[in-house]
């Protein structure tokens, strides 16, 4: 019992870590793109392929919100199952084979 | 002096073009070069040359970068901006532009990006430096590349972030030591410029690294089959589908060509739970297809991409299989406008190809045409700067997601993904009873009644054609002045 109560605990860190990254990835993606709009206010061809960068890492940023808003959504799944008492269920399942 | 040789060319440019225009005026059709504009006109360009090539060459002809037909009318379709009754999307507000393939899968891949590169085979079609600029471009912008019908290119893997393989005709990722090295996997059935039918690459075409990647012999052809060696059956297919998915972990999924047989082999698609399909359209390139396959052969992606996404909807699938799309697409509109009809993403060759070399064709014309600096058997592959390749194609797909966001802004909407067929209209009755995206013409209360009171008018357009085919034709305008002058009045 004692054995699901760490991995629940250990969820649960991992919940939470993944909920702040998620906010993290979500603000520095506005930093970046809010980047993207000064740089392009130079006529300057360097300063415009960093631009371009700043945007595809916006994106990029913006993609790992939405991977933490999919995992942490998984991550609730299983706590749930633990709660539910399915996932013990299954691991004495997988134990007695 | 400059002055004076100008004025002599300009004399004798004047002079010589003064004789040939009377010498085309007096002489007789038969001995006049004038006869090549009506002929050029009458058989086209492209097939007169054609022509003359098969002559030539008494092989059939093999045409880089696919048909130049295109049979999807992206251009009578449109978008519907809003102002009021749903306002558009503020500025300072990101546009969502990432997508999931395979939620069911172990491993989803998930790319920034709904624009993939196409699968393009390191020696069937590309050379190492161009797969590999297009590894790099892909990474820059957080998507994935598709190694096409290829052995696994160690340095092509490296470079790509996410690496999409086929498992394919040939055979030659076919091992789990290669495919298990994937984000994805496509198995590849068939292409839209070819169908299913077989290719060979030649021997004396086979480079040592093309032989080493393909696990070649010396002096033995690449060979793609016409079916996937081991899969003769219907479960043959469903348990290769199992026995990766088990495997990998990763999303496994099926490429074919899109024909008028779609849903009975999505059908099957279905039925093996495959995490994607990729659905190639017959205006889809490839690196050196016979014409008659690329221009007579296949379903257009337009509808290949609106007749699948109905079929997964209809199949309760929808959100478990992702549909991806390609064929032809070279604009980000007719990339976005594939979305709204029910694509998740979408693969680019021909274009991104054309942005890799873009400025650098420089160095290959007028003499050598832009893909001798990228395709494998150019004459100057060894010229590509993949540096500079790779930083075009990643301007050039960046331009296209923006160009994509402000429709999304216009749209009122805070994700690519959100963008649906209720988006769109268009201009073209058959379009929209084919699409079911409403006709532009009349409003949205109005569109059944518009159909029901010109019914008759669809039945008189079709049924002369209907009486040999069964099926209804493209609608075009120049068509219907022809068969029906005074209804194509009514109608507007």
């Amino acid at each position: 019992m004692d054995h699901f109560k760490d991995l629940k605990n250990t969820l649960s860190y991992i919940h939470s870590e993944l909920n702040r990254m998620e906010t993290m990835a979500g603000t520095l993606s506005t930093v970046e793109r809010e980047h993207f709009k000064r740089l392009t206010n130079f006529d300057h061809r360097e300063l415009m392929d960093i631009a371009v960068e700043e945007q595809n890492a916006a994106r990029q940023l913006g993609t790992m919100k939405q991977m933490c808003l999919a995992m942490a959504q998984k991550i609730e799944g299983m706590k749930k199952a633990i709660d539910r008492g399915e996932l013990g269920e299954s691991a004495q399942h997988d134990t007695v084979h | 002096m400059i002055r004076f040789i100008e004025n002599i060319i300009r004399s004798a440019v004047n002079e010589t073009i003064d004789k040939a225009v009377t010498r085309m005026i007096r002489d007789q059709y038969i001995e006049n070069l004038f006869e090549m504009v009506p002929a050029t006109t009458k058989v086209g360009p492209t097939n007169l040359m054609e022509i003359a090539m098969r002559a030539n060459q008494g092989t059939p002809v093999s045409r880089p970068l696919g048909s130049p037909i295109h049979l999807s009318p992206w251009e009578k379709i449109l978008f519907n901006p809003c102002h009021l009754f749903r306002f558009p999307t503020p500025e300072n507000v990101g546009i969502r532009t990432s997508i999931t393939i395979g939620h069911r899968a172990k491993k989803p891949l998930t790319i920034s990006i709904p624009i993939m590169i196409a699968a393009m085979s390191f020696g069937g079609a590309l050379s190492k430096n161009t797969k590999i600029a297009l590894a790099k471009a892909s990474t820059a912008v957080g998507t994935a590349t598709n190694s096409g019908e290829a052995g696994l290119l160690r340095e092509e893997r490296d470079s790509a972030q996410l690496f999409i393989g086929q498992y394919n005709r040939g055979g030659w990722m076919n091992t789990p030591d290669k495919y298990k090295q994937l984000d994805a996997i496509e198995i590849q059935l068939g292409q839209g410029a070819q169908g299913s039918t077989f290719q060979r690459t030649a021997a004396k075409n086979i480079g040592e690294e093309f032989r080493e990647v393909f696990c070649l012999d010396k002096g033995e052809d690449a060979v793609i089959h016409s079916r996937l060696p081991g899969v003769n059956t219907k479960d043959d297919f469903i348990q290769l589908v199992r026995r990766l998915r088990d495997e990998t972990g990763v999303p496994v999924g099926l490429k074919i060509a899109a024909t008028h047989h779609l849903e009975k082999e999505l059908d099957i698609a279905v039925e093996a739970e495959v995490d994607f399909v990729t659905v190639d359209g017959a205006e889809g390139g490839t690196h050196g297809g016979s014409p008659t396959l690329q221009d007579d052969v296949g379903l257009p992606t337009l509808f290949a991409v609106s007749r699948a996404s109905e079929f997964f909807a209809r199949k309760g699938v929808i959100r478990d299989i992702n549909l991806i799309a390609t064929g032809g697409l070279v604009t980000p509109g007719q990339m976005l406008k594939a979305i709204a009809l029910g694509a998740d993403g979408v693969y680019i060759g021909t274009a991104a190809v054309m942005a890799l070399v873009s400025e650098q064709m420089v160095k290959a014309v007028p003499f050598e045409p832009p893909t001798s600096l990228v395709v494998y058997t150019g004459k100057m592959t060894d010229q590509l700067d993949v540096e500079q390749a790779a930083l075009n194609l990643t301007r050039y797909l960046n331009a296209c997601v923006q160009e994509m966001e402000h429709v999304a802004v216009t749209l009122g909407k805070t994700a690519i993904t959100d963008i649906t067929k209720s988006d769109l209209c268009t201009i073209d009755p058959f379009i929209a009873k084919a699409t079911g995206i409403q006709l532009g013409y009349i409003s949205s209360e109005n569109q059944d009644r518009f159909f029901t009171e010109t019914e008759p008018m669809f039945d008189d357009y079709h049924s002369p054609y209907n009486q040999n085919l069964n099926v209804l034709p493209v609608y075009t305008e120049s068509q219907d002045r022809e068969t029906n002058p005074d209804k194509i009045s009514d109608q507007v």
